[in-house]
């Protein structure tokens, strides 16, 4: 065991700012590719909420602009082929709008001074299929 | 070594990230939705089932498609004009001694010879008009409220003395299909999938270690009301007057027409049912949740029971539920239900 920490540390030791460096691209790199080509479960719907009101829910299998009046103006949220993105704010800082497009599950994104929330659901947690 | 263990050990995680165990395939056939899930099988086998199955439902909507060119319009053009329909093909003749059957067990409520009726209430087109009919012509049509039983099916023609009758089999084909597409996946070796036609499901095997589960629509909202765990073998179907429908006046009127009245039935807003797997449970599913639907309050109960149903929900119009003692212990609710808007049978 002891040997074992002598080893590390002078392996520690050993390393050079170049290697820091490489090192941290690895871990970016790493991050970044995982996060792009993991499989993330896909949504199926997307639900709107302005402040505890839920606005509804909307199949992403659609073409579909929807303007939602919130206590500062109008959000406007556009779905297509299949991904979702806030498309224009009443805010001043539009964060919102800057996320871009979302498409997995789970997904968020938060419009706080219109007190605008869309996110992404799927039915795989609570069912297979829909009986209708 | 011990860096081989290692290696071993995240080997199999990464075999874990890209074993896709589900294949889900939908498409647009029926006029509606429809969705095949495999699980547990190879992309390629998966692939080459969902394929047949879907060629399958494309045949069998040119086939029984009920306004556009299809034999059901064939057949319908010889009755019209008093000629004898002459085939070879045996399909269709099980088919309608089916249909002639259903109407005598459900005592009419599911009757498929009532087309020039759900014609004149606008439902033969793919988008719906939006006006009441004529009262007048609803009138007429229903006091020469034609049936199944006046056709005649021998091996090699059909033929009727009623012109009156317009074969219509829309509460049939979709859960014909479920039992061809039930039949294709055994063929196929496939034994674990959901096929989901239009919003009648039938469950095959199960997904995984656990059964299949749907979520049963809340017919006024865009949520689902409840899920329901469908052993293997099971099927679902649901009559509902929210997805074929127009509103006149705040009055809605949906494609279930009751044959007693010539009107859309307006005592409820869906009736869902639950059948144990048979040969043809596909079809009941879906064609038993008509006379449900249809018939009024007080004969419901009745007439599940005489049909067999054991397991079946149906919300009212005023959004009280209706619920078997079986289906209750199956169902778990998604939403909150006050038990004073439920009533067990």
């Amino acid at each position: 065991m002891k040997k074992l920490i002598k080893k590390i540390s002078q392996f520690i030791k050993k390393i050079l700012i170049g290697d820091l460096f490489i090192i941290f691209i690895f871990i970016v790199l790493t991050g970044y590719l995982s996060s792009i080509l993991w499989n993330f479960p896909q949504g199926e719907y997307l639900k709107i909420q302005m402040g505890k009101q839920e606005i509804g829910s909307f199949s992403l299998n659609q073409n579909l602009t929807k303007i939602i009046e919130g206590p500062i103006g109008k959000t406007e949220v556009i779905i297509e082929s299949g991904k979702v993105r806030i498309s224009k704010s009443p805010c001043t800082k539009k964060y919102c709008i800057y996320q871009g497009w979302i498409n997995q599950l789970n997904q968020i994104i938060v419009c706080v001074p219109n007190q605008i929330s869309i996110s992404i659901i799927g039915n795989q947690s609570d069912y297979d299929s829909l009986n209708y | 070594m011990h860096y081989n263990k290692l290696i071993l050990i995240l080997i199999f995680f990464l075999t874990g990230c890209y074993q896709n165990e589900i294949m889900k395939k939908k498409d647009y056939i029926f006029g509606t939705i429809v969705e095949v899930t495999i699980y547990g099988e190879t992309e390629d086998t998966s692939n080459h089932a969902i394929e047949l199955v879907f060629e399958e439902f494309s045949r069998l909507h040119n086939y029984l498609h009920p306004w556009e060119k299809s034999i059901i319009q064939d057949i319908n053009q010889s009755i019209k004009k008093q000629e004898i329909y002459r085939t070879e093909d045996t399909e269709i003749f099980s088919i309608l001694k089916h249909n002639q059957e259903l109407e005598l067990i459900t005592h009419g409520y599911f009757n498929p010879a009532i087309g020039k009726l759900i014609e004149a209430w606008g439902f033969h087109a793919d988008k719906f008009a939006t006006g009441r009919p004529n009262s007048n012509l609803i009138d007429n049509l229903q006091r020469k409220l034609p049936h199944m039983s006046e056709i005649n099916i021998h091996n090699g023609y059909i033929n009727s003395k009623n012109k009156n009758i317009q074969l219509d089999l829309g509460g049939y084909a979709k859960g014909y299909a479920l039992d061809q597409a039930r039949r294709i996946l055994d063929e196929n070796n496939i034994n674990n999938a959901l096929i989901n036609i239009g919003g009648n499901i039938l469950a095959l095997g199960r997904h995984g270690d656990r059964n299949w589960v749907v979520g049963i629509q809340n017919p006024r909202k865009p949520s689902s009301i409840a899920s329901i765990i469908l052993e293997p073998g099971w099927s679902i179907g649901t009559s509902g007057d929210y997805q074929r429908y127009f509103i006149v006046d705040n009055q809605r009127y949906s494609h279930l027409i009751d044959p007693n009245t010539g009107y859309p039935a307006n005592n409820s807003q869906s009736a869902t049912i639950l059948f144990p797997p048979t040969e043809s449970s596909g079809t009941l599913s879906d064609v038993y949740s008509k006379p449900l639907f249809i018939a009024p309050e007080e004969l419901k109960y009745n007439l599940a029971k005489e049909l067999g149903i054991d397991f079946y929900m149906i919300v009212m119009a005023d959004g009280k539920i209706l619920i078997s003692s079986g289906m209750l212990n199956l169902i778990k609710w998604h939403e909150k239900i006050d038990k004073k808007n439920i009533t067990v049978h």
